[in-house]
């Protein structure tokens, strides 16, 4: 034994002692490998994972989709600056009982007094003055407010005080004090402060016979 | 190799001290019960938690209305959330201060290595511990904080290369149990709640029976005098119910337990990733501190550069919560201020190790012939007040 210790390198009993290791952690770790599935949640794999690079085994029939939602008649946002708060309803497909289950995103529909490209109309293809945001603060997922006055943000979100072109309604998230600016005329929703990655996702949305109907939200985020 | 690890191991294993029962004969000095009360707010925390489990109920519609159920209409419920939820704020300020003892005073360095990554690994899990417990009341500020603590892990998935994994959405769909945070968050939270004390409670059962030492070594006196602290503050200050949760309106400013509230100052100043990394750091710091501080003497003057980075950890601790409180924060201006005091912190307490080290040097090469330095024992020389 000592002899064999002394000795540079693995000797013969130590190698077939490793050798034997192998099938029996291989067997303990089959034994334990079916109790991962006790962590992964009965959902669709891609949800949370950014636009376009969802995983090649999620068919386009996974996504997460909703009934189209009437929200607003054109004529009641006709002030500019005038907003309208509404909850749109997700399914996501799941090994559920029920086959589905549904989450809420709440948006805003906010009138601008100027027009602008805005991807959920059209495909940004044609100027609106109608955008229209998901409220879920694509920082850490809490719920933003849409501010009418800036001072309120000034005040009340972390001392902001926006540049003289941007004094105007705005949306502020009070957990971690990001704030967008809903009107940008390149990037709408553009982040003005705070520690915001991007801007909030958009809905997408058709005006059908003087109603604003949302359509869908755009894809990704877990919160 | 593996015999010298087994060896480090085998040494540190005799010497673990869990909650302060080595140190009997200097209980006169109430920063050395710290490991009792430790173990006795636990203990106290899990009978009033299966008290509560009785009535308590996991549900999304039901769980608000079963805490109110218990604060108002039980008889004696009232106390009993109270011992829970003071009895846990016990235990956190208590590890808390504890870490911070071992720290000043080095107390993590050999042979208590083991003993300060058990501690503190233990503040990690009853912080983990509160978080969970925390959303079971399912209210507006509980169910906030959880949300925003999941989603940090999200961002974990930005990462280079380890991130394509997307390990982090995996972590936080593990906790979330669901799409969004439901029913299937509260049960898991739930699970996870009740888990962590039950798995540890074992654990250190079979630590008590195998070093068969004596449970509690503290004075039935101070044993009552907690008890009492306790019962008058459930009594003074009634645990909080807040508003009931609603996922469709986050209240401003949002807040958490006060030991999270740090933490969540910190979140508004950095980027997401950070916001998870950040912490990261801090815990990997606290579990390796033992080995990085390779300084021979304990008193916190010997070790300067620790000593500083200890006092600046705390003062952060301090300020960030006041600043929370007073809903204080100009992310334009604040990020940059953090980041120079933060550098120009380290940087003195470089120059001070140097300028320490130069000294001893100098004492050293004076002294023809220095004593030769004593074994490192167990405890350090030094009086305990120092």
């Amino acid at each position: 034994m000592t002899e064999e210790q002394t000795s540079k390198g693995v000797n013969r009993r130590t190698f077939l002692q490793l050798l034997a290791a192998i099938p029996a952690v291989g067997a303990v770790a089959a034994f334990l490998a079916p109790f991962l599935r006790y962590l992964k949640p009965n959902l669709e794999p891609g949800l949370g994972v950014p636009a376009g690079k969802l995983p090649p085994n999620l068919a386009e029939g996974d996504l997460p989709k909703g009934e189209p939602l009437p929200i607003a008649r054109v004529e009641e946002l006709r002030e500019p600056w005038s907003s309208k708060f509404f909850v749109f309803t997700q399914k996501y497909p799941q090994y559920t009982p029920e086959q589905a289950k549904a989450a809420t995103v709440p948006g805003v529909a906010i009138k601008l007094p100027w027009k602008l490209p805005f991807p959920g109309y059209k495909q940004g293809q044609e100027p609106t003055d109608i955008v229209i945001f998901s409220r879920i603060c694509p920082h850490l997922g809490c719920i933003f407010n849409y501010v009418p006055n800036w001072q309120e943000v000034t005040a009340g979100y972390g001392g902001y005080v926006p540049p003289p072109d941007r004094r105007h309604a705005l949306l502020a998230c009070p957990c971690h004090l990001s704030i967008y600016d809903p009107a940008d005329r390149q990037v709408p929703g553009r982040v003005l402060s705070g520690p915001a990655p991007r801007p909030p996702r958009y809905f997408v949305y058709e005006i059908r016979e003087g109603v604003i109907v949302v359509t869908a939200v755009e894809p990704g985020g877990i919160a | 190799m593996w015999d010298r690890l087994r060896e480090w191991f085998s040494e540190r294993k005799q010497k673990l001290d869990l909650f302060d029962e080595t140190n009997v004969e200097r209980y006169g000095n109430p920063l050395y019960i710290l490991g009792q009360i430790v173990y006795f707010a636990w203990i106290v925390v899990v009978a009033s938690g299966i008290l509560l489990m009785i009535w308590y109920e996991p549900t999304t519609h039901g769980a608000y209305t079963s805490i109110l159920r218990i604060q108002r209409e039980i008889p004696f419920g009232w106390l009993v959330r109270g011992m829970h939820k003071y009895g846990a704020d016990m235990l956190i300020i208590a590890i808390t201060l504890r870490i911070y003892r071992m720290y000043f005073l080095g107390e993590y360095k050999r042979p208590n290595e083991l003993s300060w990554m058990i501690l503190f690994a233990s503040l990690v899990l009853a912080m983990i511990s509160g978080l969970t417990g925390y959303l079971l009341i399912w209210n507006q500020r509980a169910f906030w904080a959880a949300k925003v603590v999941l989603t940090v892990a999200v961002y974990l998935d930005q990462i280079p290369v380890l991130g394509n994994t997307h390990f982090g959405s995996a972590i936080a769909f593990a906790f979330l149990g669901g799409p969004a945070e439901g029913q299937g968050t509260l049960t898991r939270f739930y699970a996870i709640h009740f888990g962590i004390s039950v798995l540890l409670l074992v654990l250190v059962e079979v630590y008590f029976i195998f070093t068969r030492r004596k449970r509690f070594t503290v004075s039935p006196g101070v044993l009552l005098l907690l008890i009492l602290m306790l019962v008058a503050t459930s009594w003074i200050f009634p645990a909080e119910m807040g508003r009931r949760a609603d996922p469709n309106r986050t209240p401003l400013p949002i807040l958490s337990d006060w030991y999270f509230l740090a933490l969540y100052q910190y979140v508004k100043y950095t980027p997401p990733l950070w916001a998870g990394l950040g912490p990261g750091l801090l815990i990997g710091y606290g579990m390796l501190v033992p080995f990085l501080d390779r300084s021979k003497g304990r008193r916190p003057s010997e070790r300067p550069f620790f000593t500083v980075v200890g006092i600046m950890a705390l003062s952060y601790f301090l300020v960030f919560t006041a600043l929370i409180l007073f809903n204080i924060a100009v992310i334009g201006r604040d990020p940059h201020i953090v980041l120079l005091i933060t550098a120009f912190t380290l940087t003195l307490g470089f120059v001070l190790e140097i300028r320490y080290r130069r000294k001893v040097r100098a004492a050293e090469a004076a002294a023809p012939r220095p004593a030769p330095r004593p074994v490192p024992a167990a405890r350090p020389a030094a009086s305990p007040g120092a």
